[in-house]
């Protein structure tokens, strides 16, 4: 879970305290859930985020979205005839 | 090998491995877009090497996640081998925007994913087109990274990373449309 932030935000400057602004935080928001930023990276948008109101709904949002697509978008798929061939093409095979 | 090993050997991956059919074939419609017939040669084709390499398998290791690399790979050789021509994507098609900017106030933790069925989460990922679907299914559903993508389906990572990025974009808009149209949001 991404904490919320508590300080205003200004979006060209990004809030006190952190030294990247929103834009540069949103540019690499799928990066960020992805942990394919450079560990520097990771960590200046980790701050930005930690403390900006703006941003970190934004990124909780796609993290929640992303949490939903790898837990169901895999949902198994039933197939009675796909099992009945594979069984034949391995007793083939055995044979 | 004599035909008592050979039946062992059946039966042995018939109780491992076919208990995960469901299951790769499942993998198998995302990939190639809900395509019944192909899927299913792609799960034969991917049980048959794994019996093949039987022997390469450490019982009692995830077996489920060993065929599902075989297969992702089976795949991966057919979308090379294919005469594929390029996927007519309209890109300026493909909003940009987050979901978070229509629901943020009503709903900001995206609540309404939770109220969506599994099955409308996978026909939306296989209704996407291939240029779109298979990075985000090799990401989202298969763990890899952007470097593995790039790999695999022979792509430079700055492209991988705008297809990803417009793939999760697009299937969001979607979720959210049909969301809207039966009520789950407002």
């Amino acid at each position: 879970m991404i904490s919320p932030g508590d300080s205003g935000s200004d979006r060209m400057h990004g809030p006190r305290g952190t030294d990247i602004t929103c834009q540069e935080a949103l540019d690499r928001l799928f990066e960020f859930l992805d942990g394919e930023l450079e560990p520097e990276w990771m960590e200046r948008v980790r701050g930005h985020i930690a403390i900006c109101r703006h941003c970190w709904p934004r990124f909780d949002v796609e993290r929640v979205f992303l949490d939903h697509i790898a837990a169901r978008g895999l949902a198994p798929t039933r197939s009675r005839r796909l099992e009945r061939r594979v069984r034949e093409i391995l007793r083939n095979a055995a044979e | 090998m004599s035909q008592v090993d050979h039946d062992a050997k059946r039966d042995q991956f018939e109780r491992e491995a076919l208990v995960h059919l469901d299951d790769l074939y499942g993998l198998a419609l995302r990939l190639t877009g809900g395509d019944e017939t192909r899927s299913e040669d792609l799960v034969q084709t991917a049980c048959l090497r794994a019996y093949q390499r039987w022997d390469q398998y450490e019982l009692g290791t995830n077996c489920r996640a060993w065929l599902m690399t075989i297969l992702r790979n089976a795949f991966i050789n057919e979308f090379h081998m294919r005469d594929r021509r390029p996927t007519v994507v309209d890109y300026d098609e493909v909003g940009e925007r987050s979901v978070f900017e229509q629901v943020g106030t009503e709903d900001p933790e995206s609540r309404f994913f939770e109220n969506l069925v599994d099955e409308r989460i996978t026909a939306a990922i296989e209704a996407l087109p291939e240029d779109f679907r298979v990075p985000l299914v090799l990401s989202d559903l298969q763990g890899l990274s952007y470097p593995e993508i790039a790999s695999a389906l022979s792509l430079p990572v700055g492209t991988v990373k705008s297809r990803l990025f417009r793939a999760r974009r697009r299937l969001q808009r979607e979720l959210y449309d049909y969301a809207r149209e039966v009520g789950i949001v407002s």
